[in-house]
């Protein structure tokens, strides 16, 4: 817990140090949700059908991208701070401490989620305020409820990712093309049913799918329940092993000798 | 204990073997840098590793720090095997100090990251690190931001850090390279007010092996 609290407050301090990249994030959120009001007030709704629990496109493309930048946390935050540290050569200071692997990685998932988290629920604030975006039947316990499993659960990616890239250095690349086919395929701002018939299959099972479903169900008066209980599922399963390969990839660096290497 | 060499008087009395390295190979591809390294340090004991570039000290302590994995042999700290969590508890290392520190935090910021890394409270982390900024005397230092820091500030505040948690061992990387007469006092005197303290010391500087009780010359390990 210890090792956790140490690489939050590290990871706030360094990112508070960049106050101008808060707000301009800020705006190409807003920039992001703008794009899709306008595409959803030139074509129109798709079948009601398609967009699940949503009641309009710009309801489904704007909280599908809000959700897309916790998943994004989620998957890539990780892969790039070990990245950094590589780069920046902290990697090799850090692992001469005390810090357990399972600690490690972790802790490097914590204050990426929590600030995506903070930057989702910004951008679905502007998006009421501004683009008349309503959640009349929202329920907020939920939504709160898919956010964190949907961070736990999906973060095993990003720790899996994190191993890609101890072991490649520019694994950074393969991470963020998976992100984003992750994205594609799982309705982040079209419906899966435009997707392929060879490709729905793979949709349907993708963990991304039910983190998008989850919340829209949650802020659109739609059953959460069962999305919330396929991730805490993909949770168990995909945790222990993504741990586990993130030890491996250490212990790979190690034998290599390239932990301190660029 | 090959390759080493009694600088200055008796062995300390310390009744702890602080670090054993038995049979230590290490290779990287095709060449081996490090060949059946023997060595037993005890504690209070000072080792100054010598020996040109590419000797193989550097390897040595990234062995011992355990960011490392031998080829072959073993390497223990207070017992443990090198680089596990138990090890990593009891040893205070400082590698490559220019490239160790996150560069848009202060100095203190620094430390206090690295100590709660070790200390479960943050009331101990913070003591630890203000006793080690008081001692040290690196009070502008912790202040300023590490990227608008030169190398012998960066190097000082590696010491520190090296020094958080007690370590039973010390391992440093040409800890004096960078450093003005005064910080390399300061270095030596924090090193001297620690009597059970095991050093482990990559070196050029012949004053610093001055201030050794042996010294390991690996590039005369090396030569035929």
């Amino acid at each position: 817990m210890s090792t956790t609290r140490a690489l939050f407050i590290r990871d706030f301090l360094i990112a508070r140090s960049y106050r101008l990249a808060v707000v301009l994030d800020l705006i190409l959120g807003l920039l992001n949700l703008l794009v899709y009001y306008f595409i959803s007030q030139t074509f129109g709704d798709p079948a009601p059908s398609d967009l699940g629990s949503a009641p309009s496109y710009f309801a489904f493309a704007g909280v599908g991208i809000a959700m897309t930048t916790v998943i994004n946390a989620a998957t890539a935050a990780v892969s790039a701070r070990v990245r950094q540290e590589q780069l920046t050569g902290t990697l090799e200071a850090t692992l001469t401490q005390p810090v357990s692997s399972a600690g490690l990685a972790t802790g490097m998932s914590g204050l990426p989620f929590l600030a995506a988290a903070v930057r989702a629920a910004m951008y679905l604030v502007l998006a009421a305020l501004i683009l008349d975006l309503d959640f009349p039947q929202a329920d907020w316990g939920g939504a709160v409820a898919v956010l964190a499993i949907s961070g736990i659960a999906l973060s095993s990616l990003g720790i899996l990712s994190a191993a890609l890239v101890m072991v490649l250095k520019r694994g950074d690349v393969v991470v963020s093309l998976g992100v984003f086919a992750l994205g594609l395929l799982s309705g982040s701002v079209f419906p899966i049913s435009v997707l392929p018939a060879w490709l729905e299959p793979i949709a349907e099972v993708m963990p991304t799918r039910f983190a998008f479903d989850g919340l829209r169900d949650a802020l659109f008066g739609g059953d959460w329940s069962g999305d919330v209980a396929v991730l805490c599922l993909f949770a168990v399963v995909l945790l222990p092993p993504a741990l586990w390969a993130f030890a491996a990839s250490l212990r790979a660096a190690k034998r290599s000798g390239s932990i301190a290497e660029y | 204990m090959s390759g080493l060499h009694r600088e200055n008087g008796p062995l300390p009395t310390g009744s702890e073997r602080v670090l054993e390295v038995a049979g230590l190979y290490r290779r990287f591809g095709e060449r081996e840098v490090l060949r059946g390294l023997e060595l037993r340090l005890w504690a209070g004991e000072r080792l100054a590793v010598t020996g040109p570039n590419g000797s193989g000290k550097t390897t040595l302590l990234r062995c011992v720090s355990g960011t490392l994995t031998p080829s072959g042999g073993r390497v223990e700290v207070c017992g443990h095997l090198a680089g596990s969590l138990a090890a990593r508890r009891r040893i205070g290392v400082s590698l490559s100090q220019e490239r160790s520190f996150y560069l848009r935090l202060s100095g203190r910021n620094n430390l206090l990251f690295f100590a709660r890394l070790r200390h479960r409270r943050e009331s101990e982390a913070r003591m630890a690190t203000e006793q080690l900024i008081d001692e040290l005397e690196l009070e502008t230092i912790a202040a300023e931001r590490v990227d608008r820091c030169s190398t012998g500030m960066v190097q000082q505040l590696a010491l520190a850090r090296a020094l958080l948690g007690s370590p039973a061992l010390l391992v440093l990387d040409e800890p004096t390279r960078s450093l003005d007469p005064g910080a390399v006092e300061r270095l030596w005197g924090a090193i001297d007010r620690r009597p059970e303290l095991t050093l482990l010391i990559a070196t050029h500087r012949s004053d610093d092996v001055e201030r050794c009780t042996e010294r390991l010359d690996l590039g005369a390990m090396s030569r035929p």
